[in-house]
């Protein structure tokens, strides 16, 4: 075996060192003789591993190894919302290879010790739990987990191109089964406390405060044992992992290697010697690490959390609590419910009280649909509904922090309600529209105060999509950008800010691209054809298919809007008019390039020469989406190449495995 | 007095009970004529002080349901909330509590109402049920339980009517209907006289019915797919005497002249309104609608409740110094048709005001001055509400017709007469 190689690697460098004092742990023995260890990172809200902390925590691992009084062993964090984070993300992406070993070793060989010392082990978990830390505690004989709405457990790896290599692709398998495990290690999903408890991961759930008691009376009930692989799993692994793996091809095409390569993993090593399956996972991880892939998606990584966190540079954000919503149509009704499910009070305008109905009823549906995903309580339903008034008589919003009109996409009537709102709201009440394409400066400057205009671009469905374009004229203020780029983080949404141009990023490109299809298709190539095309390239729906969801009276009306904006430039097609004339708008209407309910069940299977066509079809279609990014960076529409790919990934599900555009220079 | 302005209203629609509301209890009713309150008058929440609500029939699962309310309707955490109670006439004492409050320096902004789903009154068991419910829950061991079960007989498990209680007398245990027929009997009002009252109350209300429009907020009532509720439902523009004659007495079988249509409705529906006081009002620059400028409460026999507007009228036209003539809108609830055509028999007539225990007639209440857009006999009467609708109505008709004063007078189960003069601002 390995391990003493291992050991030699943890233990050497410790017995130099291990009167040194403890500056991310704390460790205490209570006159129980229980051994409490507590993750405190110096100067951070969040407890990570890296090389430092992984060497002080085998400090203490020693401690209480030496102490033969010592009977059992609780982990703990200090922080408020974190148990620990994962790995240190920033050293591992700039690890040279070796590093990278040694740092894989050290985690191995920690968690390895952990999990062999003989006593009984338990981890109180409040706060996030992801990636290493969660391979921590499944080296524990027993997990509880806090009710905090901040605890949240998962293995997410292969969602930034690595796989669990401290164990976890080993151990969870062993402690839930290798299709729950599976589904966790392979989706990267993050489970909630009740569910982390159904499915096994934790024994208990606790409020925060009790999660001491309860551990302490669990301690006489754990055993120190080490779990060993499910028979059943062992007997059906190749059925389970070929089930997988078809689910997995459906969904992603082949383009990202992790989630295979972690299949293949999970599939063997628990069912071999722990140093064996070590050295699976290890392998694993230093073969995908230093992919360009796994560079560019926890690069990727990086950008979502800095535009999901950072603040806008210059001015003063506001925080916004109410907001009213204008229009309560499919884009008012979708954004008034997650508005409202983020806890601020939502009043709902509308001049047809049937509309605010049927807004209503789509909002109902939404938060039904949740229920039923067991994503919210009868209380959370409730209380979002609550927020949420629907008004049709011209009420004063001079109280209004902010206001967001999501009415029909047309100058003339878009004029009428900021007009309209101008009279009503206050001098400083943000105004905002929630166009696709309209000019937010034309907009803006037919109402007095036109720096409190701003674009904010939703994406429908509004509950599923991350990206939020903020849409800024020479007018806008800093004061309401910045105020608007904190309110969409607050959302829960991703922003990119982007000045005022025809289509923003995300239909500039997207329209045009899907304009091209509908040209190709003219031509004779089938719709089927230019969408398996596509979703090898690694989009996730096909442009003709997109086209029926968005509606092709929507994708039209864009078309002529940016057609107007840059004449000449796009695919003429009259095939997409001749279908509205007809009544053809796609799915809405139960036809548009396929008919609905959709069969589903053809699958056309392709020859050489269709393979060979579909080719053509990614180079024309690719191509033209690079082209059209391209030239919104040379125009400085955005602020970064980095934002156009971001927001071209959050909004359409562009595959961050394509580098769109060369890195900006900052 | 100290006036207390009001500033703002809203009411649902008030809808028979059964009917399109029945799926909201008096929370939901409530909740949303505050939200719409807020909502209407574009004010900020924190500048309320605190939220004063009347019901009568308090849900079970929500004691201090003002408290509720005012949480569930997005007031701050910090602003306090009490309900309060005075039977008919609750919706009127969350106004005058409000006043007393104000006057002692306990506050200067508040969000009133009054709200009752007549469609959620609680069924109860009765008493031997409930002990024999207690027994078996003590019970223990198979023959001690078996034993308790085999106690109960068929007719523990039917219901104890919640709403009928609410509506009888525990002193002199007499039902509402029943002191309405004493009256009749007693003052010689015949069955036409107050069909001929029921009748107009619905023509007046139907005349009325764009006006009314305007006080209520429309509501969403999630169910299978979202009924929007846009007006009140109880008014009957095509009554008539015919119609009317041919229900049948509900109080006394035998020579009974009180019937479904010519008393109130048994409605659902919440109203709110933002009071304030004067420096309030100017301080945040608000526009009043009215103000409160003299109330009181009186007691008399509780046979014979319906009379209370009689007193409870004669005392605040006096502490007011103002006569009936001085007034330009009357509002008495309309309990029941008889209830309020005895009232105005007291204030004529010499002998009736004795008999209600005035020395003297108030003086004539003429046909047009009183209930100008239809009653609770056309709109319904959720009884924790009324008393707010009352004011409502009565500040909208001044608004209307620019004349300048008001008085609301209700009757109150259990002997009690709420009297109230509004005027314009």
């Amino acid at each position: 075996m390995k391990t003493h190689l291992l050991e030699s690697l943890v233990i050497h460098p410790e017995s130099e060192h291990s009167d040194a004092p403890l500056k991310h742990f704390r460790l205490e023995v209570d006159a129980d003789h229980w051994a409490w260890i507590t993750f405190d990172m110096a100067g951070s809200s969040a407890n990570v591993w890296n090389t430092t902390t992984l060497r002080e925590f085998n400090h203490c691992l020693d401690h209480v190894v030496h102490d033969s009084s010592v009977k059992g062993l609780f982990i703990r964090s200090a922080k408020d919302k974190v148990f620990i984070a994962g790995a240190d993300l920033k050293t591992l992406r700039s690890s040279a290879a070796r590093k990278l070993e040694e740092l894989i070793d050290l985690g191995q060989a920690t968690f390895n010790r952990l999990a062999s010392m003989k006593m009984p082990k338990i981890a109180l978990i409040h706060g996030a739990c992801v990636g290493g830390g969660l391979e921590l505690t499944l080296a524990c004989d027993a997990r509880i987990a806090s009710d905090s709405d901040y605890t949240r457990l998962g293995l997410p790896e292969t969602q930034i191109g690595l796989i669990p290599a401290w164990g976890g692709s080993t151990r969870l398998p062993k402690l839930l089964g290798l299709p729950k495990a599976l589904d966790l290690i392979l989706t990267g999903k993050l489970l909630k406390p009740s569910e982390a408890k159904r499915v096994g991961l934790v024994s208990a759930v606790a409020p925060r405060e009790h999660l001491e008691t309860v551990a302490k009376k669990m301690m006489s009930e754990v055993e120190h044992e080490m779990p060993v692989a499910r028979f059943r799993d062992r007997l059906f692994a190749p059925f389970i992992a070929s089930k997988a793996r078809s689910v997995l091809h459906h969904k992603m095409r082949g383009l990202y290697a992790a989630p295979f390569r972690a299949l293949e993993v999970v599939r063997r090593a628990p069912f071999t010697s722990m140093a064996k399956a070590m050295e699976l996972e290890k392998h694993a991880i230093l073969d995908l690490a230093l992919t360009p892939e796994t560079e560019r998606l926890i690069d990727f990584f990086f950008r979502k959390e800095d535009a999901s966190k950072k603040p806008w540079p210059t001015g003063v954000a506001l925080t916004v609590h109410d907001v009213t919503v204008i229009g309560a149509g499919v884009m008012g009704s979708g954004i008034a419910h997650w508005i409202a499910t983020r806890g601020n009070k939502v009043l709902m305008q509308d001049i047809s009280t049937e509309s605010l109905g049927k807004g209503i009823e789509r909002i109902k549906g939404l938060l039904d649909e949740g229920l039923k995903r067991r994503a919210i309580t009868k209380q959370n339903l409730r209380d979002t509904m609550d927020r949420i008034i629907p008004e049709h008589e011209r009420v004063p919003l001079n109280h209004q922090q902010l206001v967001i009109e999501a009415a029909t996409e047309s100058m003339g009537v878009k004029k009428k309600i900021f007009a309209d709102l101008a009279a009503r709201a206050s001098n400083d009440t943000i105004l905002a529209t929630n166009t696709s394409a309209l000019s937010v400066r034309e907009l803006a400057e037919t109402v007095p105060h036109p720096e409190r205009v701003i674009g904010l671009h939703f994406f429908n469905p509004v509950h599923r999509m991350p990206l939020v374009e903020i849409i800024t004229t020479p007018h806008t203020s800093d004061d309401v950008i910045a105020t608007m780029v904190s309110f969409v983080q607050r959302l829960g949404k991703v922003p990119v800010v982007v000045s005022d141009s025809p289509g923003f990023i995300v239909n500039r490109i997207l329209v045009p691209y899907l304009m091209e299809a509908v040209h190709l298709h003219e031509s004779g190539v089938p719709a089927e054809l230019i969408d398996e095309a596509m979703l090898d390239y690694g989009m996730p729906m096909g442009p003709m298919r997109l086209l029926d969801e968005i509606g092709l009276d929507v994708a039209a009306h864009v078309g002529r809007t940016l057609d107007e904006a840059f004449p000449g430039r796009f695919a003429k097609t009259s095939m997409i008019h001749d279908m509205i004339s007809q009544g053809k708008l796609g799915k809405k209407t139960g036809e548009g390039f396929y008919t609905y309910p959709d069969k589903h069940s053809h699958h056309t299977s392709f020859s050489e020469a269709d393979h060979h066509l579909m080719e053509r079809v990614r180079e024309r279609l690719g191509g033209l989406i690079g082209e059209e990014a391209r030239r919104i960076s040379e125009e400085g529409i955005a602020r970064s190449n980095e934002d156009i790919e971001l927001a071209m990934t959050l909004g359409t599900g562009f595959p961050v495995l394509r580098p769109l555009l060369s890195p900006s220079m900052h | 007095m100290k006036p207390l302005f009001i500033i703002a209203a809203a009411r649902t629609p008030f809808a028979r009970a059964g009917s399109s509301l029945a799926s909201l209890d008096a929370v939901d009713l409530g909740k949303s004529a505050v939200s719409s309150l807020l909502v209407r008058s574009g004010i900020d929440p924190h500048v309320v002080d605190e939220v004063i609500f009347g019901c009568v029939g308090q849900p079970a699962n929500a004691q201090n349901i003002a408290r509720v309310i005012g949480l569930r309707a997005g007031l701050p955490e910090s602003r306090p909330a009490m309900t309060v109670h005075r039977n008919c006439a609750s919706g009127l004492e969350a106004l005058t509590t409000a006043h007393a409050k104000m006057c002692a320096g306990q506050g200067e902004v508040f969000v009133v109402g009054g709200t009752e789903s007549m469609s959620q009154m609680p069924l109860y068991f009765s008493r031997r049920a409930v002990d024999k419910f207690t027994n078996l829950g003590k019970a223990k061991g198979f023959s001690e339980r078996f034993g308790a079960m085999t106690a109960f007989r068929s007719a523990d498990f039917s219901p104890v009517i919640g709403l009928k209680l609410g509506l009888t007398d525990p002193v002199v245990e007499m039902n509402m209907g029943e002191t309405a027929e004493l009256l009749a009997r007693e003052f010689c009002i015949s069955r036409e006289e107050q069909d001929e009252f029921a009748l107009s109350s619905h023509r007046k209300a139907a005349a009325a019915a764009a006006a009314l429009q305007r006080e209520v907020t429309p509501m969403y009532i999630v169910g299978k797919g979202v009924q929007p509720v846009l007006a009140d439902n109880g008014i009957r523009p095509d009554s008539s005497m015919e119609k009317l004659g041919k229900l049948k007495p509900m109080f006394a079988r035998e020579n009974g002249t009180v019937t479904a249509g010519n008393s109130s409705q048994i409605t659902d529906g919440a109203v709110s309104l933002l009071v304030a006081s004067e420096e309030a009002v100017n301080h945040h620059g608000w526009e009043p609608i009215g103000k409160m400028v003299e109330y009181t409460y009186t007691g008399c026999d509780p046979r014979r409740m319906g009379l209370g507007p009689v007193r409870a009228m004669d005392a605040v036209l006096h502490r007011a110094g103002l006569t009936l003539d001085d007034i330009d809108v009357v509002e008495i609830n309309e309990a029941f048709a008889a209830q309020v055509l005895a009232v105005r028999q007291c204030l004529k007539n010499p002998a009736s005001a004795r008999r209600a225990g005035l020395e003297e007639p108030l003086g004539d209440l003429p046909e047009a001055k009183l209930n100008p857009r239809g009653g609770s006999i056309a709109l319904g009467h959720p009884v924790g509400a009324t008393g707010a609708r009352l004011v409502l109505t009565a500040l909208d008709q001044l608004r209307e017709s620019k004349a300048q004063r008001a008085l609301v007078s209700l009757c109150i189960g259990g002997g009690q007469g709420g009297a109230a003069i509004l005027e314009r601002v």
